[in-house]
């Protein structure tokens, strides 16, 4: 969804942050995933958090189509918890990570009143399998949460999402 | 008057145009209202349409040429 | 030119590109049949190029002129359904310089256009034209036109391709796997399943045939996804333990099963097998009940089937993935979510589980492909040179349809592909 500048939110002012301040929450949020920060990545959700990596098409039906990773805030933390028992194979030993987040760019508020941001990546993932090269889009939603930037949403539209990809196992 | 705005039509022929999206990729539905007939076009045989001489089409209307002929009768 | 020929290379009576007799015991199997590219030339002709293979279901091109891109092994296929309403299975390749002509995943027209020089084919492979005709002599005097796979065989809406003129039919070839299929689409208030949700696209760098046999390696599951199984407390594991009533089967011509059904009548609870009860799915329940009446019971007890279709399909009871082989150490898995005709409040259920478990990121399949590589890496190493699969042998039992049947943890299916396999490379070779 794009920007919808012009709904109203039902219960709380539309989310106005300092597009400095939003960056920094990005580059804190790519730092937590490459370093596999597991507990600081996931206390920057929201309670009613979605984490989805479309297939095939970037505004697929969600609820109709296969998705690489469709994840409510419920299956977001057995993702975490998955990792934390140290048998997630995929991920051990962890692949080495590091991402370039770039062209930030505030896209107005979403229906519910929470900033909707995007932004471009390129993400470099070794292991001993291969070297992948990773990039796309990102569309975050974000509200101010006990003081602090949280985020609600967060898409991830690679740009071969069509193709046949290698395994994604760490947090994109 | 009313006239739907999917319907092209004269005193001699009433068809409905609707795009639809059931196939996999769009495809324009087209029904005679007359005798509820219908056929879908693809965008290839649109472009097809698009491109046929004046002559080869007014072929077509020839009313023996393809619907009303001797041996259907 | 026959059409056969086109995808069966030129070399023809080509002999074994090894010695299979030498590298396929009865209880291990050589390192050499994962790596070598040679082989894999071999496996393309006698069994890729020859044998039944998996393409797509007939849900995917539900109306007419509808197509969709599909493949067998590195072919590029084009699945069509004609005005007529016939499938066809046609290869993606221009009869004049070899282009491609679709480009598209998916689409409805009745014709394919080539974009470098104009040609146009009917959806059946037929050639309709060509611009500027005067420079063969007028129209309708090329007698070419698309290549296709000569046969398309069709069980439960499934469509299979087989580039062999001749040989077994479909139903030969599936053989006791049909029953398999039939439990799945008997799990449908309208006897049918539709493939709507789009592929997960998974590559693996990795021999084909270690997919295959993991399929029904009921082994590794306390092992690999032992991860998955803790946090989300899945009684999966319990399936595949020492103590598990379940059994693995070996249904000939390489097809295979981890048949749950005795821990699923043990349990006896209707919906168990997919982790959920009538209750929270009382539409799916009653239609269910409607349609089979006292069966039904029975029917929602057993749940889906667990079985790899020789060489490429693989029903793991919600999910369906197709294997396609793209070189030795190569292979993309193609995984969707199983949707029933006529039951929406279970599809979104099985959707959205699917999605947890399976492809790039899935819960399970990233760790089933770590091991898939971890293996092809490993079996590069010189010794001890061979694959060991005997676990169970001391202990398997032909059952009342003459099926060699194992424990839940045994590597009978292995050994049933290894067995069919072999005789496909050797005794069965294609004259």
């Amino acid at each position: 969804m794009t920007a919808a500048a012009t709904a109203i939110p039902t219960d709380a002012e539309p989310t106005q942050l300092d597009v400095r301040d939003v960056e920094q929450f990005l580059y804190r949020e790519a730092r937590f995933a490459d370093e596999h920060r597991y507990d600081d990545w996931e206390a920057l959700w929201t309670q009613d958090g979605l984490y989805w990596v479309p297939a095939n098409d970037d505004d697929a039906d969600r609820m109709a189509k296969m998705s690489i990773i469709h994840d409510n805030r419920s299956r977001i933390a057995t993702r975490i918890r998955q990792f934390q028992t140290g048998r997630r194979h995929s991920q051990v030993p962890h692949s080495r990570l590091r991402r370039v987040v770039s062209n930030v760019e505030i896209l107005g508020n979403a229906e519910n009143g929470d900033l909707e941001v995007g932004a471009n990546f390129v993400l470099v993932e070794s292991r001993e399998r291969s070297n992948e090269l990773w990039a796309g889009r990102y569309t975050y939603r974000l509200r101010v949460v006990d003081g602090a930037i949280a985020m609600s949403y967060k898409k991830v539209a690679l740009v071969d999402n069509a193709r046949a990809i290698a395994t994604l196992s760490f947090l994109i | 008057m009313y006239i739907r705005p999917d319907i092209v039509g004269n005193e001699f022929a009433e068809v409905s145009l609707t795009i639809d999206e059931e196939a996999n990729s769009r495809r324009l539905r087209l029904e005679d209202l007359k005798t509820g007939k219908v056929r879908y076009l693809d965008a290839l045989e649109l472009e097809t349409l698009v491109w046929l001489p004046e002559g080869n089409l007014a072929k077509l209307l020839d009313p023996s040429a393809d619907r009303w002929r001797e041996e259907d009768a | 030119m026959t059409l056969t020929d086109i995808p069966t290379s030129s070399s023809g009576a080509r002999g074994p590109a090894a010695p299979y007799d030498e590298l396929i015991e009865a209880q291990r199997v050589h390192g050499s049949l994962y790596t070598s590219p040679a082989i894999f030339a071999d496996e393309l002709e006698q069994i890729w190029y020859r044998t039944w293979v998996y393409v797509g279901h007939v849900s995917e091109i539900a109306e007419p002129n509808d197509y969709v891109r599909k493949n067998i092994g590195p072919q590029d296929v084009i699945m069509t359904r004609s005005a007529d309403g016939e499938v066809h299975l046609l290869l993606n390749r221009c009869a004049h310089r070899g282009n491609l002509v679709c480009e598209a995943d998916a689409g409805n027209s009745s014709s394919f256009r080539c974009p470098y020089h104009g040609w146009t084919y009917r959806n059946t492979g037929d050639m309709l034209g060509y611009p500027f005709h005067g420079g063969y002599g007028g129209r309708g005097k090329l007698d070419l036109g698309l290549g296709r796979v000569p046969r398309v065989g069709i069980y439960q809406g499934f469509v299979f391709g087989s580039f062999a003129p001749d040989g077994p039919t479909l139903e030969e070839h599936l053989g006791e796997a049909k029953g398999e299929i039939d439990r799945l689409v008997r799990l449908s208030p309208e006897g049918e399943v539709e493939i709507t949700a789009g592929f997960l696209k998974h590559k693996a760098r990795a021999n084909w045939k270690l997919l295959a046999e993991n399929e029904t390696d009921g082994y590794h599951p306390q092992f690999v996804h032992a991860s998955i199984f803790s946090v989300a407390q899945s009684g999966i594991g319990a399936l595949y333990g020492e103590k598990s009533t379940a059994v693995t089967r070996a249904l000939g011509n390489g097809h295979s099963e981890n048949d749950l059904r005795p821990e699923f009548r043990r349990i006896g609870a209707p919906l168990g097998w997919f982790g959920t009860t009538e209750e929270k799915v009382p539409e799916y329940s009653a239609a269910m009940r409607a349609r089979y009446g006292d069966a039904a019971e029975e029917i929602l007890i057993e749940g889906a089937p667990h079985v790899m279709i020789f060489p490429n399909l693989f029903i793991a009871e919600i999910q369906m993935f197709t294997i396609q082989p793209l070189a030795a150490n190569l292979t993309v898995q193609h995984v969707t979510a199983v949707q029933f005709k006529g039951a929406p409040e279970m599809n979104k259920r099985m959707l959205q589980q699917c999605i947890g478990s399976v492809g790039p990121a899935g819960m399970l399949l990233a760790d089933d492909t770590e091991m898939y590589e971890r293996n092809q890496a490993g079996v590069a190493e010189l010794r001890p040179e061979w694959l060991d699969v005997r676990r169970g042998v001391h202990r398997e039992e032909i059952d009342e349809r003459g099926l060699t049947v194992g424990g839940a943890t045994d590597e009978t299916g292995m050994r049933g592909f290894w067995k069919h396999y072999k005789h496909l490379m050797t005794e069965g070779r294609a004259q």
